[in-house]
């Protein structure tokens, strides 16, 4: 576990919203490796690899983090900003995905630095829809930066 | 009427130039010290001298002056001459001690001279002395001609460094800002083609195409030059299984392994020490141009490793259409093509970059092949390696 | 966002000003596209400055970072440093794919960053990708 390269830190309390997620991005072979945690604590602890994390590889960070922001512990938006205070973790993508549509908490943030801000759909099939685009969007379209050890691997040979 | 006349060899020194030195002399006997300067005036030695007594006087005047080679008393009553030696240890200085003493034994002549004195010599067989300067004399020199060849090597080995870099610079920048212009051209020629192609005749058509194809060519290439001047920035070296390095290029290859029902066969592969993305790049090129150049028959490629002894030799062998005898070395130059791109795709720039890589790493890479008979590519890395920065353009 | 949205597009070279729009103007969120040439003026419309005053608060930045003047790096400094400004997203849309180009400017806050594709359709793509993201998927500050 210490050493396997995570793809999206899925950090959400909900079940439902959990499988969800978790089915499309796998059917649309978009992650290999997705790490779901609960709570923001758990959320940080895994990313500064400390608490029961502490003998993850610092090295291997997260390509992606889908971020939801009421969480238990610890929520969101001090997720974020603890993230964005670190420069280990400060240019990490974060995508913000939550039932929140406050305006208050979409300025917050992206004041806080996130990546982007995307209100989760409630009907099925949109929400589906609403995964795949992020999928494809920040794991592929957008360039990632170097966070000292995500070394961009030689790349796939179209045949 | 003829006379012989035979001339008594008559002992004439041998003619040598006149060497002018100076020296020295670390002597409380005055009488002593004027035999020895005789002695080394007679060797046919131009010396200068000076004469000190003391540890005190010696270094003062190694403070003023640097003779060429100091010749020392070993019995100086306060101290020894050897202690003269520890003083120019001390000072840093390269001057050739020579030890001229009355008997002591050879015992402590040869214990002198593995303490650094570079020669002893009795006071009672000052005729030794001159051959004794003239050799410690010209081993200096060549000491110092040395020096020099070393210094003047590691400058020439540095501006090596700087031009390599500067050019590998130069091929960044180029094919950097190549790229905006060139996505101009090809853009808009395909957009012209796309759009404007029924208001053409035939052979603007034509013109179109082959601009579209020139400025597409143009683009891979500027592309792989990119690739290539990228090869050797931000090198690490850790310590890593190679056989790991050989998955991570299979999996790259999946679409093409499977499209081409290739085979592979890897394992028990050493561990090296290597910049992990470069090691992966280059099996990923030699098992990719052992699937693209295949035969008939599915690829059937096996990569091994052998040791022998400070290196490892690797191979990644293939039953493929194999390389003639006269293009063994040539496949290794960059934008080298041996067949036509409706034949094989690809710019040549592959083989070039794996070059660049294995030389990077301090080994070599050479292919063994016969036409129609597979290729087996090989390359050394050197076995062992501390993890850290590479500098082998050092 | 507002319907339509404002999309302002930091680009020094036409050509490629041309392609964007063309993409963005078949797109059903008819946005409308201000393009100013380099970093000055990038800046003096995001503060309405000068011939600017009118100008419409951008949803979404397209930023280049090679431009005279003033590059989309010190663009991205100063818009995400400042309280005022910092909340507009900005995707780095530009020509370079190196590492350092990418780190850098997530380093100084830009949301994301695409390299224009050499080839037309995967240029194409792109942009249509990167506005059907943002105007259809994302929340954005208002």
């Amino acid at each position: 576990m210490n050493d396997i390269e995570v793809d999206i830190l899925l950090v959400e309390d909900s079940q439902d919203d959990i499988d969800l997620a978790l089915h499309t991005l796998r059917r649309e072979n978009l992650a290999n490796h997705i790490f779901v945690v609960h709570d923001g604590q758990e959320a940080l602890d895994f990313l500064f690899c400390s608490g029961p994390y502490a003998d993850r590889n610092a090295e291997h960070m997260p390509k992606l983090i889908l971020l939801d922001l009421k969480l238990p512990k610890i929520d969101g938006l001090d997720v974020l900003r603890q993230l964005r205070a670190h420069p280990r973790t400060s240019t990490l993508p974060v995508v913000i995905m939550t039932s929140s549509k406050e305006e208050k908490d979409v300025a917050s943030g992206y004041n806080l630095g996130v990546n982007s801000y995307i209100q989760k759909p409630v009907d099925f099939e949109q929400f589906r829809q609403t995964v795949k685009t992020i999928g494809l969007y920040w794991l592929l379209i957008n360039q990632r930066p170097q966070n000292h050890s995500t070394k961009k691997l030689a790349e796939p040979v179209k045949p | 009427m003829s006379e012989t006349v035979t001339v008594d060899q008559v002992d004439v020194p041998e003619i040598r130039p006149i060497v002018r030195f100076s020296a020295l002399l670390v002597e409380d006997n005055l009488a002593d010290s004027e035999l020895v300067l005789r002695e080394l005036r007679r060797g046919g030695f131009e010396v200068t001298c000076d004469v000190v007594q003391t540890a005190d006087e010696f270094r003062q005047k190694l403070q003023s002056t640097t003779p060429d080679v100091v010749l020392a008393d070993y019995n100086l009553g306060s101290w020894r001459g050897m202690e003269a030696l520890e003083i120019l240890r001390s000072a840093g200085l390269d001057i050739p001690l020579i030890l001229v003493s009355g008997a002591v034994g050879d015992v402590t002549a040869v214990e002198c001279i593995k303490q650094g004195a570079t020669d002893y010599v009795l006071k009672d067989s000052l005729t030794r002395l001159p051959a004794s300067v003239r050799r410690a004399l010209e081993e200096k020199q060549v000491r110092k001609e040395r020096r020099q060849a070393e210094a003047d090597l590691a400058k020439k080995a540095a501006e090596l460094a700087r031009s390599n870099r500067d050019l590998e610079q130069f091929a960044y920048v180029a094919s950097h800002d190549l790229q905006e212009p060139l996505r101009m051209v090809a853009a808009y020629t395909q957009l012209l083609a796309e759009r404007y192609s029924d208001q053409l005749d035939e052979n603007a058509r034509k013109y179109i195409q082959y601009t579209l194809e020139g400025a597409l060519r143009m683009q891979t290439l500027v592309q792989d030059l990119l690739t290539f001047s990228r090869v050797g920035r931000n090198r690490t070296r850790t310590h890593l299984a190679s056989d790991a390095a050989v998955r991570e290029a299979l999996k790259n290859l999946q679409a093409a392994l499977q499209e081409s029902g290739a085979v592979v066969h890897h394992g028990g592969l050493p561990a090296v020490g290597a910049d992990r993305m470069q090691l992966v790049q280059l099996f990923q090129n030699l098992i990719g141009n052992a699937i693209k150049f295949r035969g008939e028959k599915a690829p059937v490629i096996t990569v091994r490793a052998e040791t022998s002894e400070s290196e490892w030799v690797f191979s990644v062998s293939d039953n493929g259409i194999g390389i003639a005898a006269e293009h063994l070395e040539a496949v290794f130059v960059i934008f080298q093509r041996l067949h036509t791109r409706t034949e094989y795709p690809g710019n040549g720039v592959g083989l070039a970059i794996c070059k660049k890589i294995v030389e990077q790493h301090g080994g070599r890479i050479w292919v063994e092949s016969k036409a129609g008979e597979g290729a087996s590519f090989k390359f050394t890395l050197p076995a062992s390696f501390a993890d850290g920065e590479m500098d082998h353009t050092q | 966002m507002k319907e339509p949205p404002d999309i302002l597009l930091v680009d020094d070279n036409p050509a490629d000003v041309g392609l964007t729009r063309e993409v963005l103007a078949a797109s059903t969120h008819h946005s409308n596209i201000h393009n100013v040439p380099d970093g000055e003026e990038a800046i003096a419309f995001l503060r309405r400055r000068g011939k600017y005053t009118e100008a419409a608060r951008p949803d979404l930045v397209m930023l280049d970072l090679n431009m005279p003047r003033k590059g989309g790096q010190a663009v991205l400094a100063e818009v995400k440093t400042d309280p005022g400004l910092r909340t507009i997203p900005i995707v780095v849309f530009t020509t370079s794919h190196a590492d350092k180009d990418i780190t850098h400017s997530y380093e100084l806050g830009a949301n994301c960053y695409v390299s224009k594709p050499g080839n037309l359709g995967d240029y194409f793509s792109a942009v249509q990708s990167i506005e059907e993201f943002w105007f259809g998927f994302t929340s954005l500050p208002h």
